[in-house]
């Protein structure tokens, strides 16, 4: 799965606009997903196989997001 | 006296398209530190760190392996954004995928300076006695852009259901 990381750069905003634009989440599962990074520190939010997860890593890194794959519990 | 909230920076015009109402001095300023960006993240600085995140922390090896990939194509990346800011750093208006670049670019700005000052979600306000006033200030701006932007661009999301 893969794992978005809180940081204190990043917009609330722009986290959420970036789960909009790559996943195609609705806005309140974004912003849902946005407060668990704030609040506890890491959200899941995608998940697939390690290519698709790699894929979505790197999605994420080039729009600024610190995201890490871990393997699903 | 009454306030206004001052007219949106990025105006959505509908179709995709954005009205720029940025000062041309202003313009200018973010263009020049978009090409500083290049030099940034070519060079082995501290501040770069946060433009190449780890992708497995629990893993060095595998992660080695995806840097070498992810890194060139990172850069490049960034290159292209900078590069659609450039051409269109004068324009009255400007497509989504402009604006979404343009967007990147200050972020990636933002991860430079935030990493430098080493921000925290605490800090609200800026000391003008600072050693690093300026840099906050500037700082402080970029994320007013951002989020101007992110306000902007959302208006072009469709409007989904979670399955």
């Amino acid at each position: 799965m893969v794992v978005v990381w809180n940081d204190p750069i990043n917009l609330m905003s722009y986290v959420a606009y970036v789960f909009r634009k790559l996943f195609g989440y609705s806005e309140e599962k974004a912003n849902l997903l946005m407060l668990d990074v704030h609040e506890k520190g890491r959200a899941a939010v995608s998940s697939g196989t390690r290519t698709e997860a790699e894929r979505d890593v790197n999605r994420l890194h080039s729009h600024g997001l610190w995201a890490t794959m871990e393997h699903d519990e | 006296m009454f306030f206004r909230r001052p007219k949106r920076l990025f105006v959505p015009l509908g179709d995709d398209r954005f009205e720029v109402t940025l000062d041309p001095n202003v313009r200018q300023g973010l263009l020049t530190l978009a090409d500083q960006l290049d030099e940034v993240q070519t060079s082995d600085r501290p501040e770069a760190r946060r433009l190449f995140p780890t992708a497995y922390t629990d893993d060095p090896e595998r992660d080695a392996g995806y840097q070498i990939f992810a890194r060139d194509q990172l850069i490049e990346k960034r290159r292209a954004a900078v590069e659609i800011m450039r051409t269109t750093a004068e324009a009255d208006e400007l497509t989504g995928e402009e604006l979404a670049s343009w967007m990147g670019v200050l972020n990636d700005l933002r991860l430079v300076l935030g990493t430098m000052l080493d921000v925290s979600e605490e800090d609200t306000f800026v000391d003008p006695d600072h050693p690093h006033a300026e840099s906050q200030l500037l700082y402080r701006f970029l994320s007013e852009l951002v989020h101007e932007m992110v306000e902007s661009l959302t208006t072009s999301l469709p409007e989904t259901e979670d399955q």
